[in-house]
């Protein structure tokens, strides 16, 4: 650790304010969007993740990437085992002082390298011969990992095994440890909505970032030497048109919107419900996505008989992932799915039901057809805090 | 510090170009390299959590200069334990070299900062995923350095046992100078600084072993 105290000289007093006065400009927006994912609701159709593909990450050396991606948990995810590669911060001192971690960098492997496939084989031998068969771009060698390669696995044991699905995309933190971590400032929050974005001309593709982030969101272009991470479609919120993933979702699971403005739904669900809770938050980042725990059905006992009294999910890999917070949200749904089944009225229960699709993108309800297809304009964008 | 001297050969480009050709073998300069300091690094990640004595794996750096009054020619070896020749994965990071020169007033332009915001520096950046082609980088001091669109540097290189050789030339005049790229003109001098990437210790960036102070490069008439 970097801990030995040194004593600075002035210049290095100076250069210290001013890096730090740089990354709080970076970190800065005025507005924050977010997104609510209802995990009692997604059924792991993989819509959001082709949404994603097909629009952002279909050629130039993202062929491998998932900027979204749904992992089945209990699993070990994409990357694989990602939540054991450190990044974020410890939080000490009741969230005032922050210290980096460590973080490590994930193989192209771990992410799950582009297949190829042997296609022309197939159809040139005869019937039965070859077999279709995958191979990693990288080497050739037979895949062994992938994005939800551990699909429907799951844990416990029948009839109370379980798993849920997990979609996962960049956090847009409101501290964000890859803004701290890039040493060229080439990443930074948007000042109108707080998506966080990397400047592919200062993005040198050093990966401090991929080694800062907990999350591993972030991918490394191997084709043009830079870092790429879900942008939160900031082109589409720029004309009210919500993200691709969220409006391709066939289970109604996302929810799409200012997490500071007390109309939106998101702040509903994350500030006065208080149901909406972010993943790991003991990283110390401060996520702007957020997810509704899976209330699931509870265990079955010897005889094959429901036991209310222990839930199918252990509490404690919930309370792993979500944090102490999971048991109020979780007391609080039930109490208000109890209350409609009763035949009452809950404000929560419609929110989450989402009759009407279109509200769950508060204002950015366009309809993507009728949005302005003009080419995009060249221009050059010079954030506050980045000096030329 | 004493003087680095370019001096003129009348050789072809062609051959000065070529790493192996024996003028290269001929008495170099050492050139002293150091970790970059962490107090100039402008991300806290870096500052958090690197630690400054396992930066800057290469601490020697030989390096010798020559010009056949047309072209001029900077040869470096080093001693590097294994060829890291490209980003092979996300966790792999290639070996480089680099020079700085100063492209204004020399003792305005902290070489410890790249130059500042009015006192730019110029490098060309060598890598062995670079074909042979190395950048022309533009910096106004830390966290700011730019390639330029165009370099008109070439190079050749090899790794063999244990060490680097690679060889960097253009021609004198530049073709943008002052703004990207220095002219240097045979009788002249310039402030020359160096630095060092070994990608098996994780080298890339700021994180690397440099020069910590400027030599004068003085280039024969
Ligand atoms: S999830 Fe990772 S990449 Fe996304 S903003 Fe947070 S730290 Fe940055
Ligand atoms: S499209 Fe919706 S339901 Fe399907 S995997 Fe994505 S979030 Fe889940």
């Amino acid at each position: 650790m970097a801990v030995e105290e040194k004593v600075l000289t002035d210049r290095e007093k100076e250069l210290a304010k001013t890096f730090e006065a740089t990354k709080d400009m970076l970190r800065k927006s005025d507005h924050q969007v977010g997104m609510v994912m209802d995990l009692n609701k997604c059924i792991g159709c993989q819509l959001c993740s082709m949404a994603c593909k097909t629009l952002w990450t279909s050629f130039e050396g993202r062929e491998y990437m998932w900027w979204n991606k749904v992992n089945t948990m209990p699993g070990k995810g994409s990357p694989k085992d990602w939540e054991k590669m450190g990044g974020g911060y410890k939080v000490l001192f009741e969230g005032k002082v922050m210290e980096p971690v460590q973080g490590k960098h994930p193989t192209r492997k771990e992410f799950g390298d582009l297949w190829k496939f042997n296609w022309n084989e197939v159809v040139n031998s005869k019937a039965g011969d070859v077999h279709l068969q995958a191979k990693n771009q990288e080497d050739d060698s037979v895949p062994d990992w992938s994005m939800n390669w551990d699909e429907d696995q799951g844990a416990g044991t029948y009839p109370n095994s379980f798993y849920f699905y997990l979609p996962r995309i960049c956090n847009h933190c409101s501290y964000p440890a890859c803004v701290d971590a890039c040493p060229r400032n080439a990443i930074y929050k948007r000042e109108t909505d707080g998506a966080v974005v990397i400047d592919q001309d200062r993005c040198k593709g050093y990966r401090f970032c991929l080694e800062a982030c907990p999350y591993k969101v972030i991918y490394f272009n191997f084709v043009t030497d830079k870092s790429m991470k879900c942008i939160f479609c900031y082109p589409r919120l720029e004309q009210n048109v919500a993200n691709a993933c969220a409006r391709q979702c066939t289970a109604r699971v996302r929810w799409v919107g200012f997490v500071d403005k007390p109309e939106s739904i998101i702040y509903k669900l994350v500030k006065v419900w208080k149901v909406a809770l972010p993943l790991h938050s003991e990283f110390g980042t401060n996520p702007n996505v957020f997810y509704i725990p899976p209330l699931a059905p509870s265990r079955l006992d010897d005889s094959g008989k429901i036991d209310p009294t222990k839930p199918r999910i252990p509490r404690d890999y919930l309370r792993y992932l979500f944090g102490p917070e999971v048991d109020k949200s979780l007391e609080v749904m039930q109490t208000e799915l109890d209350k409609v089944r009763k035949g009452g009225k809950s404000e929560l229960m419609d929110i989450l039901i989402a009759r009407e699709w279109k509200k769950m993108f508060d204002i950015f309800d366009k309809d993507p057809a009728i949005m302005e297809r003009k080419p995009a304009k060249a221009g050059i964008y010079t954030r506050p805090g980045i000096k030329e | 510090m004493a003087n680095i001297t370019c001096k003129k050969v009348s050789a072809a480009t062609k051959d000065l170009l070529d790493c192996k050709n024996p003028l290269w073998q001929t008495e170099k300069e050492l050139i002293e390299t150091a970790a970059t300091p962490l107090a100039n690094q402008p991300s806290p990640y870096i500052k958090g959590v690197y630690s400054e004595d396992k930066i800057g794996a290469v601490k020697k750096l030989w390096m010798k200069s020559v010009h056949n009054g047309e072209s001029i020619f900077f040869y470096f070896e080093w001693e590097s334990p294994q060829a890291n020749m490209k980003i092979q994965d996300i966790n792999v990071f290639a070996d480089g070299v680099a020079l700085l020169m100063p492209l204004k007033e020399i003792d305005k332009t902290p070489i410890t900062e790249m130059g500042t915001k009015d006192f730019p520096t110029t490098s060309w950046y060598w890598r062995p995923d670079f074909d042979d082609k190395p950048k022309n980088q533009v910096a106004h001091g830390l966290s700011t350095s730019l390639y330029t669109e165009k370099s008109s540097i070439a190079a050749s290189s090899k790794w063999e046992n244990g060490k680097w050789h690679v060889v960097m030339g253009r021609t004198l005049k530049a073709n943008k100078p002052g703004e990207e790229t220095v002219d240097l003109a045979p009788g002249g001098k310039i402030g020359i600084g160096f630095a060092v990437w070994e990608g098996s210790n994780g080298e890339r960036g700021g994180v690397k072993a440099f020069s910590k102070e400027w030599r004068d490069l003085v280039i024969e008439a």
